[in-house]
């Protein structure tokens, strides 16, 4: 008996991940024909003509608070800062929220930016530590920092929120580069439609890149296969992800490097939630508060305003950030467990999240299963050994087509990467992927999976980004 | 393993044939990738090359036509069209006429005409973009025949946009804002722009006392929504429509329950210098009206301070900071006012003092 459920269970478990196999590369696939209809939609309808009348009309903007939770980030603040000074927008304040840096991160602030005390009364709208000061800059009227306790990223950005004033605010890491006009282009779209709460726009990696005066003069592939591998994956996740989600009604993460939101929805909802995975765990709530009060409601990704960002150059930093991506991805879902599988959330729920119940957090474990049960079926002898070729060898090439498709994507309608050299670079990464890099990752989820209780956000080196090549 | 696949007589074959597939499917992906890196680089480079050789010949030829190839191509005429776009917005007079000439002759209107007609509404939508561009009065007819038979909500919007740029009377102003409140309200900026390209246009040509008519018959349209008479007050101070003037104090009066309405006839009047409906709206019910009014209340109105320093005790946040900040940018006898307030025991009263005397300092 025991024999024949072992055998039983041997079988259904070949089923199981050849169906997974299946539905997942299906899934991928199917996102990149939407993403495909989305971004040739888009480019038809974004002109060159149309974004001349939208800049010509210097009347319509609504003012936008652009917050930077910053935590020792002495390294890339000052130039970081003086980037977001320069951003091509009519009206705009920026907030920095020191969040209890342990360096001399407030020290540089002051010095370089002049920082003098401000006293102007803070609403408590949304919770967080206490603030310590407000400074004002005097050289730079649109510019205040805000000293607070240490309380983590969400609990910063939910103290700029309370100083802003502003109806819509924009998060953005103090790490990354806004391209000049990537919040007139983000924040256009408030205009265009009232129903919009939430928007971002796509994260490219700054490694590899010419970085001048705080823009980005020169994109290239960096050099390293680890930092080549990211650039693909981010291509892959913003260009046939989000845009295909977005296709679906059914997105759920607006990067933490890059997101535009209406401030009113958001103080709606408390605030950021202190979590590792604030970002998804906002969105997710912020689509079941307008479920739940019938509120009528968009959140988009555009694919057009760009938000240049540092990627780990080394392996460690890279697992580290994986990780808490997957810890924060997890514990979003279960804080929102009542939008699993329930109808009333539409599509959100029962596409979008269910994605990432079956996929993203069943998936490592299934993959896992996949690997162990080949040693385990050889040694009852009942491996199909030219079955599993032939299946390795299909997961790899319909992976590396996804992977191309995604390429393609990019590069037939945003053409950011121009040197032949640099697009058959992504196209060898697309294959390269498959062989370690994907077993890597897949062995730090699982390690997240296991450790999801973990509230710590770990540590991350930068460089400074001013007037160099960015390579590792 | 998998019985049932692995033991059909074909399996195998059809499992390598997938496996080929993609393999040739990739190495396909690749080269198209490169050939259209390729294709989309000349293409550009001709496209650039259209464009100036139409500009050039726009200018400088008295038949352009005769010197410039007929357009075959989508990048073709696309390139013709930018050009064609580009110098109606930069000239006037015979250039502009040539211009328009230049459409007709090279049937790049024609072209677009077909393509609004387009089965796949985005294509519909860029073309009628592009029509919209020329601001032809020939298209006027066009476009109220394609909007009746328009079934997208998004390519009409655009249909109305270009109808905004082609429109000359009063009446046809209200026929096109009856047409806007058939549709769901986008907005607030679409409406604004609807308007601000009617304004536009009329003071070009010198007619602005039609925009005037038509915000009178405006006042009492029922067919025409709130929301798009909010925004047509806010598009008169945009383009600064002196002749809206006269009536706008009739739309505040009007509309005592609207207070969008109220908030867009204070700001319009105030910022064409007449600040004659400041005083009540200090004193309106909702906070939104009043804090429109403190921000010009020092321009006029300093001879109310002890109604604008009882506002540092509202019930709303901004209108209290916004009264300290009325009363620091007043000074004098206002200043002073502010610094007693500062120490004043109403704690919030004290610190949006407070706040206001250091960012007057600034």
């Amino acid at each position: 008996m025991k024999l024949f459920l072992l055998w039983l269970a041997v079988h259904a478990s070949q089923y199981v991940i050849f169906l997974y196999f299946l539905a997942v590369n299906t899934t991928y696939t199917a996102l990149i024909f939407l993403a495909l209809r989305d971004i040739v939609r888009h480019a038809y309808l974004t002109t060159a003509r149309v974004a001349r009348r939208q800049l010509a009309s210097e009347h319509y903007f609504k003012p936008v608070t652009v917050i930077v939770p910053a935590h020792n980030e002495a390294a890339v603040i000052t130039q970081s800062v003086q980037a977001l000074l320069n951003l091509h927008y009519p009206e705009y304040e920026v907030i920095v929220v020191n969040d209890g840096s342990t360096d001399n991160t407030l020290a540089r602030l002051k010095e370089d930016f002049k920082l003098v005390s401000s006293i102007k009364p803070v609403r408590l709208q949304v919770p967080h530590e206490d603030i310590q000061a407000v400074y004002r800059s005097a050289d730079y009227a649109n510019l205040i920092v805000i000293d607070k306790l240490n309380g983590g990223k969400a609990d910063a950005i939910n103290a700029g929120i309370n100083v802003s004033s502003y109806p819509i605010f924009c998060s953005i890491d103090a790490d990354s580069l806004l391209e000049p006009d990537a919040l007139l282009k983000s924040s256009k779209l408030f205009l265009e439609d009232d129903e919009l709460i939430a928007t971002g726009g796509i994260i490219r990696i700054l490694n590899g890149c010419t970085i001048k005066d705080g823009a980005v003069t020169e994109i290239g592939l960096p050099r390293t296969t680890l930092e080549a591998l990211q650039v693909l994956e981010y291509t892959r996740a913003f260009l046939s992800g989000r845009t295909g989600w977005n296709a679906l009604k059914s997105l759920l993460i607006i990067s933490g490097a890059f997101g535009v939101f209406r401030k009113d929805i958001v103080v709606a909802v408390n605030g950021y939630r202190k979590t590792v995975g604030e970002d998804m765990d906002l969105v997710m709530r912020l689509h079941r508060h307008c479920r739940d009060h019938k509120i009528p409601y968009k959140i988009l990704f555009v694919p057009d305003p760009v938000c240049w960002t540092q990627a780990p150059f080394k392996l460690g930093m890279l697992l580290k950030q994986r990780n808490r991506w997957h810890r924060g991805m997890i514990d979003a879902l279960l804080a929102n467990k009542a939008m699993i599988l329930n109808p009333k959330y539409g599509a959100t729920s029962l596409v979008g999240i269910s994605y990432f119940i079956f996929v993203e957090f069943l998936g490592p474990l299934i993959e896992l299963f996949g690997y162990v049960s080949i040693p385990i079926l050889y040694y009852f002898d009942m491996l199909n050994t030219r079955f599993l070729v032939m299946l390795i060898l299909l997961a790899v090439f319909w992976g590396i087509s996804i992977n191309i498709g995604a390429v393609f994507l990019d590069i037939y309608n945003f053409r950011r990467y121009k040197k032949t050299s640099d697009i058959l670079r992504l196209c060898v990464m697309s294959a390269m992927e498959f062989f370690g890099y994907r077993q890597i990752m897949l062995f730090e989820r699982l390690l997240a999976t296991l450790t999801f209780r973990k509230k710590h956000w770990g540590t991350q080196d930068r460089q400074v980004f001013e007037n160099k090549e960015k390579t590792a | 393993m998998l019985e049932f696949l692995t033991q059909s007589p074909h399996f195998y074959d059809y499992v390598t044939a997938g496996v080929l597939f993609l393999g040739v499917f990739n190495a396909c992906e690749i080269l198209f990738l490169l050939y259209n890196k390729t294709k989309v680089e000349r293409s550009e480079l001709r496209r650039g090359n259209l464009k100036r050789l139409a500009s050039t010949a726009l200018i400088t030829a008295t038949n352009p036509a005769d010197l410039l190839p007929p357009p075959v191509t989508e990048d073709e005429f696309a390139a013709y069209s930018e050009a064609i776009a580009s110098v109606l917005d930069s000239f006037e007079g015979e250039v502009a006429v040539k211009a328009c000439q230049l459409l007709t002759d090279l049937k790049i209107d024609d072209h677009y005409r077909r393509l609004a007609r387009h089965r796949t509404w985005y294509k519909r939508g860029n073309a009628i973009d592009i029509l919209s561009s020329f601001r032809l009065n020939d298209n006027k007819a066009f476009f109220l025949d394609i909007f009746r038979s328009e079934p997208s909500t998004d390519v009409k919007y655009r249909i109305l946009y270009g109808l905004s740029r082609l429109t000359r009377e009063h009446a046809e102003i209200r026929e096109l804002a009856e047409l806007l409140s058939t549709l769901p309200y986008l907005t607030a900026k679409y409406t604004e722009d609807i308007f601000f390209n009617i304004i536009s246009t009329l003071k070009a040509e010198g007619k602005e006392e039609e925009f005037g008519l038509f915000m009178k018959e405006l006042l009492d349209d029922k067919l025409v929504l709130n929301l798009v008479k909010r925004d047509c007050i806010t598009a008169c101070h945009a383009a600064s429509c002196e002749r809206g003037r006269g009536v706008l104090k009739q739309y505040y009066e009007a509309h005592a329950h609207e207070p969008e309405i109220q908030i867009a006839a204070v700001k319009a009047l105030a910022k064409m210098g007449d600040f004659a409906l400041i005083p009540q709206a200090l004193r309106h019910a909702d906070w939104r009206v009043r804090l429109t009014a403190l921000k010009y209340a020092d321009l006029c109105c300093m001879d109310m301070l002890p109604e604008i320093r009882g506002l540092l005790r509202d019930p709303s946040y901004h209108v209290r900071l916004a009264a300290g900040m009325t009363m620091a940018r007043a000074g004098g006898a206002a200043r002073a006012a502010l610094k007693e307030e500062a120490s004043s025991q109403d704690k919030f009263a004290a610190a949006a003092a407070a706040y206001a005397l250091t960012q007057g300092a600034a």
